[in-house]
């Protein structure tokens, strides 16, 4: 089966500055991937090279098989693309929008398109720059799903939303879902909202792809850890295991982050390694994950 | 909206959750045998969730014998059949596993637990 979105070796740079660096992923066909990672880490970037509106300074990606800087009509007909800032003609109406865009969409159902309108309590008769920017890009989704693509790319869609607008614009995304091989690529801050749709995390800091797997799996391997020490003062934690991060410590009790959790055994080695007298584990949400994460690389960093 | 009771919270299993939501209503009686219920498009809408994870949620209500797919009709909630198989104890016994280690920690004996047990029991 053909990935939906693959780079490989991607690499863009700006002048000097390397935004994306050596960049390899894939996005299965299929899949809701979700591109994480902290302000100016590359997903932007990322993003506009795979939808060819930057050129790679070297290595290259695809979609559907097709090399980005040859997207064509044909492919063009399948994607779907909103992202954050995106540039909507001021003057058009938002009825004058959808017209303009349905000739370019052979697969364009106007039936979606008239429930996605009620669905978001747009109206046609309104002119796009009289709107908020909530309401704009609930019009730029719809011109963006009312053709049934099965790929979707979001960049930022969330961001700077009220969570009413939010939930909307996540209910017309889904108005897509149980489509043969609907594939989303997502990148976004809201990481409560993404827990819940998301399938494959891919982590990006400085360019690179730091962590890509399931959430699936990652959800299964994070725990926080607090562990209350036998000794009144307990001597500050050394690197006890490369699995731990984000060490902690306040009187006796000691907080750190398995990365690798395995019932038990987990409870017991750090029962083992601090003679603690308790030993507590909680589940992670995705954003404590993130937060993790990007403390523990910048811990690292010199 | 959907046909029975369901909360989630983030930080915990979305899958795990409803199942265990859904098995709830089917004890309750807020779904009973032969209703419909929702497909993986309206489920996925309806909680905001992945469409892979809705289907998933209907694969294991499937698997248990608590949904049934009938063809031409949909998915209905299944005849319930309390007896128990080795698979419900398997997810049962998991659960016990918790309890017991939470109880000890806490320091409360077997009998306030059984206590408690047949007070939610009814």
């Amino acid at each position: 089966m053909e990935p939906a979105l693959a780079t490989r070796n991607l690499t863009c740079r700006y002048g000097r500055t390397e935004a994306v660096a050596d960049l390899t992923l894939t996005v299965e066909a299929g899949t809701l991937f979700a591109l994480l990672g902290p302000n100016g880490a590359g997903k932007t970037t990322t993003i506009r090279t795979v939808m060819n509106v930057l050129r790679p300074s070297s290595g290259r990606a695809s979609v559907f098989g097709v090399e980005s800087t040859r997207l064509g009509p044909s492919e063009l007909q399948r994607i779907g693309y909103v992202s954050e800032n995106q540039k909507l003609p001021a003057w058009m109406t938002v009825g004058e929008l959808l017209a303009y865009c349905r000739p370019f969409y052979p697969s364009w159902d106007d039936a979606l398109c008239r429930k996605l309108l009620t669905d978001f309590d747009l109206r046609t008769g309104d002119r796009i720059g009289r709107l908020s920017r909530g309401m704009r890009v609930k019009a730029a989704l719809v011109s963006s799903l009312a053709y049934r693509p099965r790929l979707l790319v979001l960049d930022e869609p969330f961001s700077g939303l009220d969570p009413v607008v939010r939930d909307d614009l996540v209910r017309g995304v889904l108005e897509l879902a149980g489509e043969e091989r609907w594939t989303v690529l997502l990148s976004s801050h809201d990481l409560d909202e993404v827990e819940r749709l998301v399938d494959v995390v891919g982590f990006i800091d400085a360019g690179r792809l730091v962590l890509g797997e399931s959430f699936a799996n990652l959800h299964a391997r994070f725990r926080r850890v607090e562990v209350t020490a036998g000794d009144a003062h307990p001597a500050t934690p050394a690197v006890v295991s490369a699995d731990w991060i984000g060490m902690r410590q306040a009187g006796r009790v000691i907080q750190f982050v398995e990365t690798r959790y395995v019932p038990r055994e987990t409870v017991v080695r750090a029962t083992e390694a601090f003679r603690a007298n308790q030993v507590d584990v909680f589940p992670m949400t995705l954003r404590e994950i993130f937060v993790a994460i990007v403390r523990d690389r910048r811990e690292a960093r010199p | 909206m959907l046909p029975f009771s369901v909360t989630i919270r983030v930080g915990r299993s979305l899958h795990d959750q409803v199942v265990f939501a859904v098995t709830k209503a089917i004890i309750t009686g807020q779904l009973q045998p032969g209703d419909a219920f929702p497909s993986v498009r309206s489920l996925s809408q309806e909680l905001r969730i992945n469409p892979n994870t809705a289907q998933k949620i209907l694969a294991t209500l499937t698997e248990r014998r608590l949904l049934e797919a009938r063809p031409g009709v949909g998915t209905t909630v299944a005849a319930w059949r309390p007896a128990s198989t080795p698979g419900r104890r398997g997810v049962l016994a998991d659960h016990v596993e918790r309890l017991v280690v939470e109880s000890k920690r806490l320091g409360i004996d077997l009998g306030d637990v059984l206590d408690a047990i047949r007070k939610e029991w009814k």
